[in-house]
C-alpha cells in the first residue's frame, strides 16, 4: 500500500497529531522524518532560496530526506483562517516550492476559510484520493479531531499551571516549528531548564483567548499565529519574570510583530534571532546574562 | 603580602586585563588587540600585567569574560567565568552606584543596560547583525586610510555631517563610497558615520527604551569622541565616559573574582604552560558536530561542541 511521508517541520507542529490519528484509523502507512539534524538542515540550505527563512529551509531538508522513502509527501497549502487571520506566505507557498524543487508526488489540500475550504474538507479529499470509503473517512476525521482536542487540552492545562510555579518563569514567544525543532529551539529550552527556569510556551494557550487578547497590544496584527503569540503575553504578563522572543532569520511576520510589541511592553525581554550559524556561543551569552538579571544575581 | 584579583575581558577585537585590590583600586591594567588569536593575546597581556605588578602582591582570584571567556577561563584556571553584560554592569556599579543607563558598544556586540536603585531592570543586545559596532568602524577607518583611534577627532572637525543610511552596514558602506566619490570632505563623511552609529544603536538596540540620566557610555567605541558627541546631541543628556570605560568588563569580572574567591593563590607564569586546541568533526551521527578539544600541558581538560553531550 502507498506510504505517506510527513516532514517533521512547520505544518507537522500544528497538524502532526491529527494526521497521525487520521492515517492510523484508516490503516494508511506513513513515515515521519526524524528530528532535524545537521544533515537534513544542510540539504535544506542547499536547495533553499536565499530569502527563505531558516524554518522553510529546514522543511525542504525534511522533504529531501523523505522523498525516496515514501510514495507521497503530505504538504497542505494554508492560505488563511478567515480574513482577519492570515498566515505567513510560507504556509501558502510551501507546496508549490517543494513541487518545483523535487520530482515527487505530493498529497495536497487547501485551507482557506475565506473560501470555505476547511481542514475537514481537506482530509476528506486526501482520504478519497487514497481510495477510502466516505463513511470511514468521516469516522477517522472525528477520531483524529477528538484525540487532538483532548491532548491539546491537557497541554494547555500543564502550560497554564506553570504560571503558578515558584521558579523564575520565562515565556518563550515563538512559533512551535521553531520552539520544538532540535536545531532551532530545543537547545535553548534545554539551557533554560538546566538553569532551573520554568519555561512557558506561547503556543500552548487556548488560541481563542489569546487571539482576542492580542488586541490589547495591537489591533492590527494580521497574522493568526502572531496574534496568538502576542496574546499569550497579555494573558501571562503579570505572572512571568521575563520574555524570550525567538525567531528564525529572516522571518517576516516576527520582524514586524515582535518589533512592534517590544516597544509596548514593560516586562524584561530578549530577542533571539537564529540562523544556521553553528555556534551556540552568542545565544548562550544572551541567555546567561538574561537569567543573571532575572535572578538578580548581579546585585548581591 | 597584599591580595589582588585579575580580571580578563577577551573580546573579538581587543583583550583587556586589570588587577584590582580589595578596595577596587586598579594596580595594573592593559589593553591590547586580540588579532584573532585569544590565546596568544592573553599570553601577551598576562606578561605585561605581571611585569607591572608590584613585588608584595599575590593574585587570589581570576575571572574571565568576553566572547573567549570559556577558553581563557580554562587556560588561566579562572575561579569565575561570566558573560560580559553581567561583568559590565558589576564594573560600572562599583564606581557609579547611581547610574541609570549603560550604553555599551564593543567590537561585535552592542548592548544597553537599564538600572534602577542599583538593580538591573532591563537590557537589550544586538541580534544577529553587528551593524554599527567597533569592527565596522575600524574597517571603515582602514578604508579611509585612518587609524581607528584618529576617527573621533576627525569627526569633531566637521560642521555638516553627511547623512548615511543607518539601518545596515552594507548600505552604509555603499552610501559612504558614494558620498566620497561625489566629493564630500572626509571629516563630514566620518562625522556622518559616527552619527549613523548612534542612530543605528538607538533604533536597533535601544528600541524606544526610556534612557534616563546618569548615562554611562563604555566599550571600545566610547573612546571615539565623535560617537560620544552625537549621543549627547541626540539624547540631549550628558554622557559620562570614564577614563577606564574600555576596561569596565575586566574590572567587573575582577570584582566578581574577588567575591567568589576560593582561597587559592594563582601564579601568572604562563611561559611553561602549553595550551592547544584541536578541532575535529564527529561523524558518529547525522549532526556532524564540530568538536573542539582543549589541551592544557598536553592533557585533555575539556571538549566542546557536541549536541549529545557524550564527547
Amino acid at each position: 500500500m502507498d506510504k505517506i511521508g510527513i516532514p517533521r517541520s512547520i505544518f507537522y507542529y500544528y497538524y502532526g497529531d491529527i494526521w497521525k490519528s487520521f492515517f492510523d484509523y484508516l490503516k494508511i502507512p506513513y513515515i515521519i522524518s526524524p528530528n532535524t539534524n545537521k544533515e537534513i538542515m544542510n540539504i535544506g540550505l542547499k536547495y533553499g532560496g536565499d530569502e527563505m527563512c531558516l524554518a522553510l529551509k529546514t522543511y525542504i531538508g525534511h522533504c529531501a530526506y523523505l522523498k525516496d522513502k515514501c510514495n507521497y509527501l503530505l504538504i497542505p497549502r494554508i492560505d488563511n483562517y478567515g480574513l482577519e487571520n492570515q498566515t505567513c506566505t510560507n504556509f501558502l507557498s510551501t507546496y508549490d516550492i517543494v513541487n518545483n524543487i523535487f520530482d515527487t508526488k505530493i498529497l495536497n489540500y487547501n485551507i482557506n476559510l475565506d473560501n470555505k475550504e476547511t481542514l475537514k474538507k481537506g482530509l476528506i479529499k486526501i482520504g478519497t484520493e487514497l481510495g477510502k470509503p466516505k463513511h470511514e473517512i468521516n469516522k477517522a476525521y472525528k477520531y483524529a479531531i477528538n484525540k487532538y482536542k483532548e491532548k491539546r487540552k491537557r497541554e494547555i492545562t500543564i502550560n497554564t499551571n506553570k504560571l503558578n510555579s515558584k521558579k523564575i518563569k520565562i515565556l518563550l514567544v515563538s512559533h512551535p516549528y521553531n520552539t520544538y525543532d532540535d536545531l532551532i529551539g530545543k537547545e535553548i529550552i534545554k539551557y533554560l531548564e538546566k538553569e532551573n527556569i520554568e519555561v512557558i510556551f506561547s503556543d500552548k494557550f487556548d488560541e481563542k483567548i489569546t487571539n482576542k487578547l492580542s488586541e490589547k497590544l495591537s489591533k492590527e496584527l494580521y497574522f493568526k499565529y502572531s496574534k496568538e503569540n502576542i496574546g499569550s503575553i497579555v494573558y501571562s504578563k503579570d505572572k512571568i519574570d521575563g520574555i524570550i522572543f525567538l525567531s528564525a532569520f529572516p522571518c517576516g511576520p516576527d520582524s514586524l510583530v515582535n518589533e512592534l510589541v517590544m516597544r509596548k511592553i514593560n516586562t524584561p525581554y530578549i530577542n533571539l534571532v537564529l540562523d544556521d550559524t553553528s555556534s551556540f556561543t552568542g545565544t548562550e551569552t544572551r541567555l546567561e546574562s538574561f537569567i543573571d538579571m532575572l535572578k538578580g544575581g548581579l546585585n548581591d | 603580602m597584599k591580595d589582588c584579583y585579575l580580571g580578563v575581558d577577551i573580546g573579538s577585537i581587543s583583550t583587556k586585563g586589570v588587577i584590582i585590590d580589595d578596595d577596587n583600586n586598579i594596580i595594573a591594567k592593559e589593553y591590547i588587540w586580540t588579532e584573532g588569536n585569544p590565546v596568544n593575546a592573553v599570553r601577551k597581556l598576562i606578561k605585561i600585567l605581571k611585569d607591572n605588578l608590584p613585588q608584595n602582591h599575590q593574585i587570589k582570584g581570576i575571572g574571565t569574560t568576553g566572547s573567549a571567556r570559556k577558553l581563557i577561563g580554562l587556560m588561566l584556571k579562572a575561579n569565575i567565568v561570566k558573560n560580559e553584560i553581567t561583568a559590565h554592569a558589576v564594573g560600572t556599579l562599583t564606581y557609579y552606584p547611581n547610574v541609570r543607563t549603560i550604553l555599551e558598544i564593543g567590537g561585535q556586540d552592542s548592548k544597553i543596560i537599564l538600572i534602577k536603585n542599583g538593580i538591573i531592570t532591563n537590557y537589550a543586545m544586538n541580534t544577529l547583525c553587528a551593524a554599527g559596532t567597533g569592527s565596522f568602524l575600524s574597517s571603515q577607518a582602514k578604508r579611509l586610510g585612518l587609524k581607528p583611534e584618529e576617527f573621533g577627532k576627525y569627526a569633531l572637525k566637521s560642521k555638516n555631517p553627511v547623512k548615511i543610511a543607518a539601518r545596515c552596514t552594507v548600505f552604509a558602506e555603499s552610501d559612504l563610497v558614494h558620498k566620497a566619490q561625489v566629493g564630500y570632505p572626509k571629516e563630514d563623511i566620518i562625522a556622518g558615520l559616527c552619527k549613523s552609529v548612534v542612530l543605528n544603536y538607538l533604533n536597533n538596540v535601544g528600541k524606544g527604551k526610556k534612557i534616563e540620566a546618569p548615562i554611562i557610555f563604555q566599550g571600545g567605541v566610547s573612546k571615539n569622541e565623535g560617537v560620544v558627541k552625537y549621543f549627547k546631541e541626540v539624547l540631549n543628556e550628558d554622557i559620562i565616559v570614564d577614563e577606564n570605560s574600555h576596561l569596565m568588563g575586566a574590572i567587573g569580572i575582577a570584582v566578581l573574582a574577588r567575591k567568589n574567591k576560593i582561597g587559592k593563590t594563582y601564579s601568572l607564569k604562563l611561559e611553561d604552560i602549553t595550551f592547544d586546541t584541536k578541532a575535529t568533526e564527529c561523524n558518529r551521527c547525522a549532526n556532524n558536530c564540530e568538536l573542539l578539544k582543549i589541551y592544557r600541558n598536553n592533557e585533555l581538560v575539556d571538549s566542546w561542541g557536541s549536541k549529545c553531550g557524550k564527547f
